[in-house]
């Protein structure tokens, strides 16, 4: 690598600069479209340069979009809201249920543990529908269809095998040692569990969670096919709304803009875990 | 109050078995060393003392109670282990103070005892670094003082000198005989070196693979191994190994080396006309003038000046390489013929078949379940 | 235990036996999942009978009929061929485009690395709305692509609005979502391999395609091979991209497993069919996820060995 030449690294700028336009550029041009009126997002050619505006976020945020037609109602922040509210709770159960289990796979070896935890795990294989569609028609019985309990609890299985695999993981690398000194001392494995497994563990349990609200939040077949219009989340409802408000292109890049901000966010802030969890720790960043 | 005994334990991972039917006493006060190679079993019998895993078969009693089915937390003993196996995140104060918390002492009881603790170990100084910031030897003493805050009346420690610098474990073989003795615990020691074997222990237990191969003082282990495996372990430099014949004269029973008869002090009878290996210590050979009757006549390969000692390598005229061993200052010869002697009283014989060694006293070898 | 008297701490108040702690601990993660695996159960029932929600009184079992009409049924055969397509292209290119994106990054710079995070957005997209991302600029009207494909003179390209180009657009969405993912796993493969090897091959004047080819990829093979099975388990179910962009249309150009169970379900409510469709590609998933697991579990260990 030491002796590259004047071609090889201009060839390799070349390519890396149409890499990142590639891959920027779809988020860039929504961002700016985002500050867009309609009149400026239909010229012919595209515009480079415009005057923003914020009115396609007003419009999100309170609720109301004023059309030539008149006022329509727009449910856009119930949508956000619900994903957040869905994302949020759906890890916290997760981590709940996750975490413990984690600790046992680690720790305890016991009969059967290892094929739960796979069974655990296939179940991010398996396809979503073959399990959601009979759902459907179980939650309709058990009054599950179109509640936030439901949806949480079927969030469960994008969560849990994340949570359970990549927390395991980093409880497996505390040295058992470590623990066993603590309980000698006296100590329940309850209090081992607390003051020592969970405090090691804490940034890989905390990743473990951030990336499970990025699949939460990103998941889309789920609500599709659970929820009606008051339950869902931004995936599933930006789609609806492309369709109800016809032409208001500034409006539906604005509500992009929202929906795909938490996650990039929260991924640039958990970058340095983000290879371990989408491998389930396969691959050590 | 706090004798320890094992009895008929196995502890088997998938097939391999790694303790075999083993039992074991440890009185009350007395400093018992495990000692033996890697995989031995030492650290998995400490273990299963301690209450972190479990044996197959088997029963533990510590101070007269059944202890096997016991958690670790209400078995009242403290422990170091090898890697030292401090917590991360608490400071080194937190660390030694954790036997205390789950007492439920209060917080000046803690600090008093951590703080005599740490004196006597001489850390009071870094007791409020994190492991991190501490150096090995300083997170070695965390470690014992952990396993000492408590006054548990059974201590067990393995290898606690393992992973510090040659310095510091002279230091500590020093000093820690005194300070176990001080504490009047039992104690379980773990350890691959033999000096410290030799310098710690009230009686020292063999182990290879899973079994006791012997039991006994430093004393009997060092002048009389079980069998050539154990003599091979004690001693630095090793013990010199030969495969002779023995045969009887008039004047006794006696083996040829290099065509001179060298008589052997003992009741050896059995081993007449056997093949035989002779065990003798570098330290029980020395060099003589010609004249001297049993010298052997032997070349000076090459000469080791240790600090304490001379090592000298020489070959016989068979070619049979032979170490000598002597107080550094006391004359030798370091190059050329020289005639070497051998102390008859101080060899060892050992059957070469079964490499277990022959002769009248005392052998105190084990057989698997057999208790001392 | 007996009861003996010591000054050892009494056992008390909340214990449980060591031997029942680890199913105490996993039980309530298992109760749930449990209400996932009777669903699944369901759909193996109803991918053998005969059952429309809009005619709920004709539901009974047909046995292996839904499976037998699967091969004289052209809207199959359409639906294995697409996903199996659209599942090999878009693991073939994204490979490619990831690997050569990978060893571009490969060197640890400032630059290399905030690029590496940059190029992570695409992936934290939900797909849903990464798919409505491109509708948006694939517009026929204004959209932003279709003006730079009139500008290289495809007039009128009609993106995914045309069968001819649907295909190639849905594609092109997933390639843009989904090679930062086997980018950044074999980044992270390249950059762990030891260095000795290159170091000796740099040294000895070895050409550098013959260590790519003989050092570099025979190395980073456990990598790329997590990294495509990963992929194609996720890329022949895919939904989101599809649905959302266009619903399996135009005609049945794009009725992937997934999407045209979707519709067999909700529009032509024939529960049967649509649960064989399922029952069909969990069989594909399941395969592949047993070659997958061996493969991922060899890394994690190794991975587990260097923490």
């Amino acid at each position: 690598m030491e002796h590259t030449s004047l071609l090889e690294r201009i060839l390799r700028g070349v390519a890396l600069t149409l890499v990142v336009i590639f891959f920027m550029f779809p988020i860039v041009w929504i961002f700016m479209m985002s500050f867009q009126t309609n009149e400026t997002i239909l010229r012919i050619p595209p515009q480079l340069i415009f005057e923003p505006t914020l009115a396609n976020y007003t419009a999100l945020i309170t609720g109301k979009l004023m059309t030539a037609a008149g006022t329509l109602d727009i449910a856009f922040m119930r949508n956000l809201g619900n994903s957040v509210f869905l994302s949020v709770t759906s890890v916290a159960v997760s981590l709940l249920l996750g975490v413990p289990a984690a600790y046992a796979f680690a720790r305890h070896k016991f009969r059967g543990s290892e094929d739960i935890a796979f069974t655990l795990l296939s179940f991010k294989f398996a396809p979503a529908l073959l399990v959601l569609l009979p759902l459907t028609l179980y939650f309709q019985k058990l009054g599950l269809a179109n509640t936030y309990i439901g949806l949480i609890w079927v969030y469960q299985l994008i969560c849990l095998p994340l949570i359970l695999w990549i927390v395991r993981g980093y409880f497996e690398d505390i040295p058992a040692d470590i623990e066993y000194a603590y309980r000698i001392g006296g100590h329940s494995w309850f209090a081992t569990f607390r003051k020592i497994a969970l405090p090691l563990a804490g940034p890989g349990i905390a990743a473990a969670g951030l990336l499970a609200f990025i699949f939460a939040w990103n998941n889309f077949v789920f609500a599709l096919v659970l929820a009606s219009a008051d339950k869902q989340p931004v995936t599933v409802g930006a789609l609806a709304f492309i369709t109800s408000s016809g032409i208001q292109y500034g409006q539906i890049s604005a509500a992009i803009v929202l929906s795909i901000t938490p996650t990039l966010a929260l991924a640039l802030y958990a970058q340095r875990y983000l290879v371990e969890g989408l491998s389930l720790g396969a691959v050590k960043g | 109050m706090a004798s320890l005994e094992l009895r008929k334990i196995v502890k088997r991972y998938k097939s391999q078995t790694v303790l075999d039917n083993l039992s074991l006493t440890v009185a009350d006060g007395e400093t018992l060393v495990l000692f033996g190679p890697s995989g031995a079993g030492k650290t998995v019998l400490l273990r299963l003392v301690a209450g972190v895993i479990d044996p197959d078969e088997g029963k533990i009693f510590i101070g007269g109670e059944d202890m096997t089915d016991v958690d670790a937390e209400f078995r009242g003993v403290g422990m170091a282990f090898q890697n030292f196996a401090l917590f991360p995140h608490m400071s080194a104060f937190d660390n030694i103070a954790t036997p205390l918390e789950a007492k439920r002492s209060s917080p000046g009881t803690i600090k008093a005892g951590v703080e005599s603790v740490a004196k006597l170990l001489k850390i009071a100084h870094v007791l409020s670094h994190k492991p991190r910031a501490l150096s090995n030897g300083q997170k070695q003493r965390t470690a014992l003082a952990r396993a000492l805050v408590g006054s548990p009346p059974l201590l067990l420690l393995d290898d606690p000198l393992r992973n510090v610098d040659a310095k510091l474990r002279f230091e500590m073989r020093l000093e820690l005989p005194r300070l176990l003795a001080d504490r009047g615990a039992t104690v379980v020691y773990v350890t691959q070196d033999y000096k410290e074997a030799m310098a710690l222990g009230d009686r020292i237990a063999v182990m290879s693979q899973g079994v006791i191969r012997q039991l006994g003082t430093p004393e009997q282990i060092y002048r009389e191994p079980a069998n050539i495996e154990i003599a091979r372990l004690f001693g630095d430099p090793t013990i010199n190994l030969l495969d002779v014949k023995p045969a009887r004269d008039s004047r006794g029973i006696y083996v040829g080396l290099s065509n001179v008869q060298v008589h052997l002090a003992g009741a050896y009878d059995t081993a007449v006309g056997r093949d035989c290996v002779i065990g003798l210590r570098p330290e029980a050979l020395s060099f003589v003038e010609e004249s001297t009757p049993g010298a052997i006549p032997v070349t000076v390969e090459a000469e080791t000046p240790l600090n304490e000692k001379i090592v000298t390598l020489v070959r016989t005229v068979r070619g049979r390489e032979i170490l000598v061993s002597r107080p550094a200052g006391t004359p030798g010869r370091s190059e050329g013929k020289a005639h070497i002697a051998v102390d008859g009283k101080s060899a060892l014989l050992f059957d070469h078949a079964s490499g277990d060694r022959i002769g009248s006293k005392n052998v105190v070898a084990l057989r698997n379940g057999e208790a001392a | 235990m007996t009861a003996v008297v010591s000054q050892r701490p009494k056992p008390s108040g909340f214990r449980i036996s060591k031997r029942v702690l680890p199913y105490v601990l996993s039980l309530p993660a298992l109760l749930v999942c449990i209400g996932i695996l009777i669903p699944f159960l369901t759909s193996v029932v109803y991918s053998f009978q005969r059952y429309r929600l809009s005619q709920p009184w004709a539901r009974q079992f047909n046995w292996g009929d839904n499976y037998i009409s699967f091969f004289t049924d052209p809207k199959f055969w359409n639906t294995l061929k697409v996903s199996l397509l659209y599942a090999g292209t878009t693991v073939v290119l994204e490979l490619l485009l990831g690997l050569a994106i990978a060893l571009l990054l490969q060197k640890r710079s400032t630059l290399n690395n905030f690029i590496s995070i940059m190029l992570l957005m695409p992936l934290m997209t939900a797909p849903a709305l990464a798919a409505l991302m491109w509708k948006l600029m694939t517009n026929p009207g204004f959209g932003v692509l279709s003006y730079l494909a009139s500008l290289i003179g495809l007039q009128d390209f009609r993106w995914a609005s045309s069968p001819s180009t649907a295909l190639f657009t849905v594609v092109l969405v997933d390639i843009w979502v989904y090679t930062p993912f086997i980018m950044i796993l074999l980044l992270a493969g390249l950059r762990s391999l030891p260095t000795q090897p290159f170091e000796a091959a740099a040294l000895d004047g070895v050409p550098r395609s013959f260590v790519f080819f003989r050092i570099t990829l025979p190395m980073l093979t456990p990598y790329i091979l997590t990294a495509t099975l990963f992929r194609l388990l996720d890329s022949i179910q895919q939904f989101d991209i599809i649905y959302a962009m266009t619903q399996g249309g135009p005609g049945d150009t794009l009725t992937v497993f997934q999407v045209e169970a979707y519709l067999n379900f909700f529009q032509s409510t024939n529960v049967g069919r649509s649960a064989a469709l399922m029952i069909i590609l969990w069989a594909i998933t399941y395969f592949l996820s047993n070659i997958f697991i061996k493969n991922w579990l060899r890394l994690r260990e190794r991975a587990r060995g260097q923490a």
